[in-house]
């Protein structure tokens, strides 16, 4: 028995053709990239502005970074199941205006139609993929223009401020310090956390984006998967939304726009590769700290503005450069 | 020209591949590399042809220093490679294909490619190896023999000496495969040196002339074919002595037990798409029912509507009795229904990942929404003692494992929900003959505990040696029943395939 093990070990160096001497070491590089990057730029905002490294300063890019969480955790899934949404800013633009109509007479509750918007925005968005079998670069591509549209008619492009005492107390106070948006970040990571590591659900998801034809052919359910992890993103854009609404206290109908790409950005830099079948919530909270922490930094040594999207667009090209696996054809499926 | 290889070594870290193997190939001569799984014939040749450089050893062509530098250095000193996969783009022509990467040579005046003379070199080439293909034919629409006879036609193209083909039979039918054997010994022929990689003895022994025979990476020896016995050469590969037949036994047919035994599927009247018509079928608990046939003969169509892959078009089944329409994947592997589908890489599994995934994929235990790691790493634990999948571990990553044990994990997520119906395809393609006995031992033994088996298969000997009963299809039809596969003669079968 002991000549077949070495047998199987010598057959899969043959198959790969050529050397993978370095696999490990790349593996390696690969996988504490996000973490690195992230050290790199602490200490190199550290040592250009003495006002970097302060609690106000973190809790401030806590907060900036909040939205960007929520949304990045439902991106997490639908990335690893090896799809994308483009739709995010829109849909987080949309829930905002709807927090925003309805704050004064729900309250705290406007949360609700938050919710129900989003998800129910996802849900065509999976629809239209699952069983319109539309690619999802397509599908939400359209999906966006048209959500924002919504808001825009809405609105005819004016704010919708929010006055609700009950709302903003709710949705921006602090408890010991904390601001109430960052522990409503903090649990949905935790349950985000929870659904992709330890649920049947989040199984399912990886193995769509890892082999979807595989999966179909094991008898997992890839229409209801897709359309479900569609209708949570949608759902944690709702909340995102009603969020950036409470910061801003007002939906306008530039809310969120451009948020997707700091969505995607924050999940491939953090180590989630666009082929699918791998995903991690840590690495989506190291990413969106990339992101945040880039602005933020950036933004206090006094970096151009016009330059900081030059710099951001490098990081996201270097992140993709150095996680993703060539092995696979990087579709969007 | 002649090509000798002397004390090859190659190692990739801590593995070593190829070990001390030495080689000669002469004109006129086609020479067979055979070995197990990781034996390291594929290695061996990809030095040959310039894609592996030999950390040790010497190779010279015509009496010359032989070290090509690439693939492409090979082939200027007239070594060509033929790939294991095909690597022919569908959206090209076939003369495009057979000139890729010397398009140049037919540009005309303006730059614009002179299509009328690529084809009819293109054409010339077919001709030459005798491939019935014509340059007109849509690549879309050929099967994967012509395929790699376009393939073949493309090494040839640069006028090589030597020939050098990795698995080339690995991928087709019966009818490709005579295709492709056809156009080797038309090459001996024409005074070719040729070497080929390949699994398959039979195909080893209709075209070679000598054989080497490659253990865990090192040289067991050089034969004539003429010269040693098929059984001699599988005891050299596998270095012990297999049983007299890789195939386990039949229990003992009692006439009286089997018609007790209860039909699991029943078929009647079933049409699929355009593939299949009018099949009725039964199997019965404990029974290995084999399909024969070509490909697109039916039989993937029928498992495809078994498994709830494509809707039927006419006719109806039963599954134990109750009516079964199946209206997806899911529905079937609930009902006990399991697939082993015939592309392991794209269908069967996902190498990224674990042993432990891959087994679970398709019942993962669980309390409500929650995965159970536990109750899963004990299932796979299970699995891969039962079924002898060699792994580190149940988290080792599938990527790590050898054709045969990737297969075996393809069996185990079958047979992880405890399936009523089993349904295989091809499950020893690719798959080197130490694993296939213990496969083939698993099947036999699933089936001696009551499991209803459907075997679809291009290898006839696995046919006959595995099945019970068996049908022949060709063209969507039931040619032929045999109802004692043992009795019937792979003549026989192959009569009413094509």
């Amino acid at each position: 028995m002991e000549t077949n093990e070495t047998a199987s070990t010598t057959e899969t160096l043959n198959a790969s053709g050529g050397p993978i001497r370095n696999a490990g070491r790349l593996e390696l590089l690969k996988r504490s990239f996000p973490l690195a990057t992230l050290v790199l730029l602490i200490v190199i905002f550290s040592i250009l502005s003495p006002r970097f490294l302060t609690f106000g300063n973190l809790l401030i890019v806590l907060q900036q970074g909040t939205v960007l969480l929520v949304a990045a955790l439902g991106m997490t899934f639908v990335i690893m199941a090896g799809s994308i949404d483009l739709s995010v800013g829109s849909i987080v633009a949309l829930a905002a205006l709807l927090t925003a109509l309805t704050a004064d007479r729900l309250g705290a509750a406007a949360i609700i139609p938050a919710i129900a918007v989003g998800a129910a925005a996802g849900w065509i968005n999976g629809m239209l993929l699952a069983k319109g079998k539309v690619p999802s670069f397509i599908a939400t591509m359209g999906a966006m223009v048209v959500y924002r549209g919504i808001v825009l008619l809405f609105t005819r492009g004016a704010p919708v401020s929010i006055e609700d005492e009950q709302f903003l107390d709710t949705y921006t106070n602090r408890t010991l310090g904390i601001p109430h948006s960052v522990i409503i970040g903090l649990v949905l990571t935790l349950v985000a956390y929870g659904i992709i590591n330890r649920t049947v659900f989040g199984r399912e998801v990886r193995a769509i984006g890892g082999g979807e034809r595989v999966a179909i052919l094991t008898g997992i359910q890839v229409d209801r998967v897709k359309i479900s992890m569609y209708v949570l993103l949608g759902a944690l854009c709702g909340i995102a939304g009603l969020l950036q609404g409470a910061r801003a206290m007002a939906a306008t109908a530039q809310l969120g726009e451009g948020l997707e790409l700091d969505v995607i950005a924050a999940v491939v830099v953090g180590g989630t590769p666009l082929t699918g079948g791998v995903g991690s919530v840590v690495g989506t909270i190291l990413g969106v700290l990339i992101i945040t922490l880039l602005s933020n930094g950036m933004n206090m040594i006094g970096v151009d503005p016009y330059l900081q999207n030059i710099v951001k667009g490098i990081v996201l090209v270097c992140a993709v450069f150095v996680t993703i696996d060539r092995k696979k054809i990087g579709i969007i499926k | 020209m002649t090509l000798t290889a002397s004390n090859l070594h190659k190692s990739y870290g801590q593995t070593r591949a190829v070990h001390g193997v030495s080689i000669e190939l002469r004109p006129g001569t086609v020479h067979a590399i055979v070995g197990e799984n990781g034996a390291g014939k594929s290695t061996t040749l990809r030095m040959l042809a310039g894609a592996e450089r030999p950390d040790a050893g010497e190779m010279t062509l015509n009496g010359a220093r032989y070290a090509p530098p690439s693939v492409i250095g090979a082939a200027t000193l007239g070594v060509s490679l033929v790939y294991q996969e095909i690597t022919i783009n569908r959206s090209l022509s076939v003369a495009e294909n057979i000139f890729i990467d010397r398009l140049r040579m037919f540009a005309g005046r303006l730059g614009f490619i002179d299509r009328r003379r690529m084809e009819s070199a293109a054409q010339a080439i077919l001709e030459r190896i005798g491939a019935q293909i014509s340059v007109s034919s849509d690549t879309g629409r050929l099967n994967l023999g012509e395929l790699k006879c376009i393939e073949i036609a493309r090494a040839l193209s640069t006028s090589p000496k030597i020939l050098l083909l990795d698995e080339s039979t690995a991928y087709l039918d019966h009818r490709e495969v005579q295709a492709v054997l056809r156009v080797i010994s038309e090459l001996r022929g024409q005074g070719m040196t040729i070497a080929f990689v390949s699994h398959h003895l039979d195909e080893v022994l209709a075209v070679a002339d000598e054989l080497t025979i490659l253990k865990d990476g090192q040289f067991v020896g050089t034969f004539r074919t003429s010269e040693i016995a098929p059984r001699e050469i599988h005891h050299r590969m596998v270095g012990r002595e297999l049983a007299k037949s890789i195939y386990p036994p039949r229990p003992a047919k009692d006439p009286g037990r089997t018609a007790r035994d209860p039909v699991v599927l029943e078929i009647s009247d079933v049409a699929v798409g355009r593939e299949l018509n009018n099949i009725s079928l039964d199997v019965r608990a404990g029974e290995i029912l084999g399909l024969a046939g070509l490909k697109g003969a039916g039989a993937e169509a029928l498992f495809a509507a078994i498994c709830g892959d494509l809707p039927l078009r006419h006719g109806s089944m039963k599954l134990v009795g109750g009516s079964y329409a199946p209206s997806s994947p899911t529905f079937a592997w609930r009902q006990g229904v399991a697939h082993l589908p015939g592309d392991r890489n794209n269908e069967g599994l996902i190498a990224e990942f674990s042993v432990l995934d891959n087994l679970v994929m398709a019942r993962p235990p669980h309390h409500g929404p929650v995965f159970d790691r536990a109750a899963a790493a004990a299932i796979a634990g299970d699995l891969i003692a039962q079924i002898g999948i060699k792994a580190q571990s149940v988290d080792a990553s599938c990527r790590s494992l050898s054709g045969g044990n990737l297969q075996k994990v393809v069996i185990g997520k079958c047979l992880a929900i405890q399936p009523r119906l089993l349904l295989l395809n091809n499950p020893t393609r690719g798959v080197d003959i130490g694993a296939r006995a213990e496969i083939y031992r698993i099947i036999r033994q699933k089936a001696a505990q009551g499991l209803a088996i459907i075997l679809s298969s291009e290898d006839m000997p696995e046919l006959i040696g595995m099945s019970d009963r068996l049908l022949v299809l060709r063209q969507g039809y039931v040619t032929h029943r045999i109802e004692t596969a043992a009795d019937a003669t792979e003549h026989d079968i192959i009569g009413h395939m094509a």
